[in-house]
């Protein structure tokens, strides 16, 4: 009988269950050939596994752990001093969106559909509010123009969403019946292809979002729920 | 356990996944970089109660095909196995050497292969994981993982 090389990789790794492999253990005893090739796999596995894992014992770069360490002290910090930290917000916020809409036009190629000033205020209106309003992030179509990132609840009890639009990012809140944008980010790099690097606009971003964040970002069954409750 | 402290468990093994894709230690560092801050920024697309590991291990093979393919379309940088030959002999025995035979050949393989091959070998994957990581029939799987495999033996033969 013959044995599919498949079969016989399988048969070296373990996956085969009892009656196949004790088929390919029959094979093997009629045929020599067929338990060279076993070795093969397993010796070829052993040396890919010897040069690869010293990177696991090697210490993690600094830079990443850094990253993950920031982020995860950011959290209860702004739980803890909400109050301060809003007050230091309020004003950051007044300046980006200073920065952030006369870079309008430059931000929004084409396209000025998607916020509106009242009352000297920035919202979001058009599809990126239709975005905000319906849009699960759990549940977006790959190619969707704009993305939704996390959601969750800000020191005044307000549902926020991080968003991307083309190279825009941005952060808005629920305002009454609109999204208001509480910040603004150019050069968010688009979907496809290029890394991200720590101290990009990406990553400003995620920092802005995480230190008005009162409590953990939703979760995709919450932000459903959030959603469904028309964001109340 | 925070999203963050669970992530930072998995980021040695994350690592080397990274080391077993890219092309360099450079680049599997910035790949890794690039897939943690992804993940913070995502991290509302994971389901608790589903293994991080998997959702992460997607995560950072997605990035990593997106760029394979942005620089594929750039130039056709992406070196054929018989170029890659050549890449490797010409005068440079020594340098081989340091780089790891076995690194070296893993960089030859076409993509698909490559991913297959670290996910089932190096990382420890069953296959129906890896497939499910991967977004692929098992039968694919089975049939790239015997293809890298096959490549890589015939490879490291000519060479020992």
């Amino acid at each position: 009988m013959t044995i599919d090389p498949e079969t016989l990789m399988a048969y070296a790794d373990g996956e085969l269950d009892p009656i196949a492999a004790r088929r390919v253990e029959n094979a093997i005893a009629a045929d020599p050939a067929l338990a060279t090739q076993v070795d093969r796999h397993r010796e070829l596995a052993a040396s890919l596994r010897a040069a690869f894992d010293p990177v696991v014992a090697a210490p993690v770069p600094a830079a990443v752990e850094t990253m993950l360490g920031e982020s995860a002290k950011v959290v209860p910090l702004a739980s803890k001093s909400a109050r301060r930290e809003r007050s230091f917000w309020m004003g950051a916020v007044a300046a980006s969106l200073v920065a952030g809409l006369f870079a309008g036009p430059l931000l929004f190629p084409g396209d000025s559909g998607g916020f509106a000033m009242r009352d000297g205020r920035a919202i979001a209106r058009g599809d990126i509010a239709k975005a905000l309003g319906t849009q699960l992030a759990s549940a977006q179509a790959p190619d969707a123009s704009i993305r939704v990132g996390v959601t969750f609840r800000d020191g005044a009890q307000r549902w926020c969403r991080t968003f991307e639009a083309g190279a825009t990012g941005g952060i808005a809140c629920v305002q009454g019946k609109n999204w208001r944008i509480e910040r603004l980010y150019g050069g968010i790099a688009g979907q496809g292809g290029t890394y991200r690097q720590a101290g990009s606009p990406a990553a400003a971003m995620m920092t802005d979002a995480q230190a008005m964040m009162v409590g953990e970002p939703l979760d995709a069954a919450a932000e459903k729920a959030a959603r469904d409750a028309g964001w109340r | 356990m925070a999203f963050e402290d669970e992530l930072l468990g998995h980021l040695p093994r994350l690592r080397r996944f990274a080391h077993a894709l890219a092309r360099s230690a450079a680049d599997a560092d910035d790949l890794l970089q690039a897939s943690v801050e992804r993940a913070l920024v995502r991290r509302g697309q994971w389901e608790p109660g589903t293994r991080l590991d998997s959702w992460m291990y997607r995560l950072m093979r997605n990035l990593w095909i997106d760029t394979v393919r942005a620089e594929t379309r750039r130039s056709e940088t992406f070196v054929a196995p018989e170029a890659g030959d050549s890449v490797g002999t010409a005068g440079g025995q020594e340098m081989a050497v340091e780089l790891g035979n076995i690194a070296q050949a893993m960089r030859t393989l076409p993509p698909e292969q490559r991913e297959a091959v670290a996910l089932v070998v190096i990382e420890g994957f069953a296959y129906k994981e890896a497939a499910e990581i991967l977004d692929i029939p098992m039968g694919t799987l089975t049939s790239r993982l015997v293809r890298g495999r096959e490549a890589l033996m015939t490879r490291l033969g000519e060479a020992a």
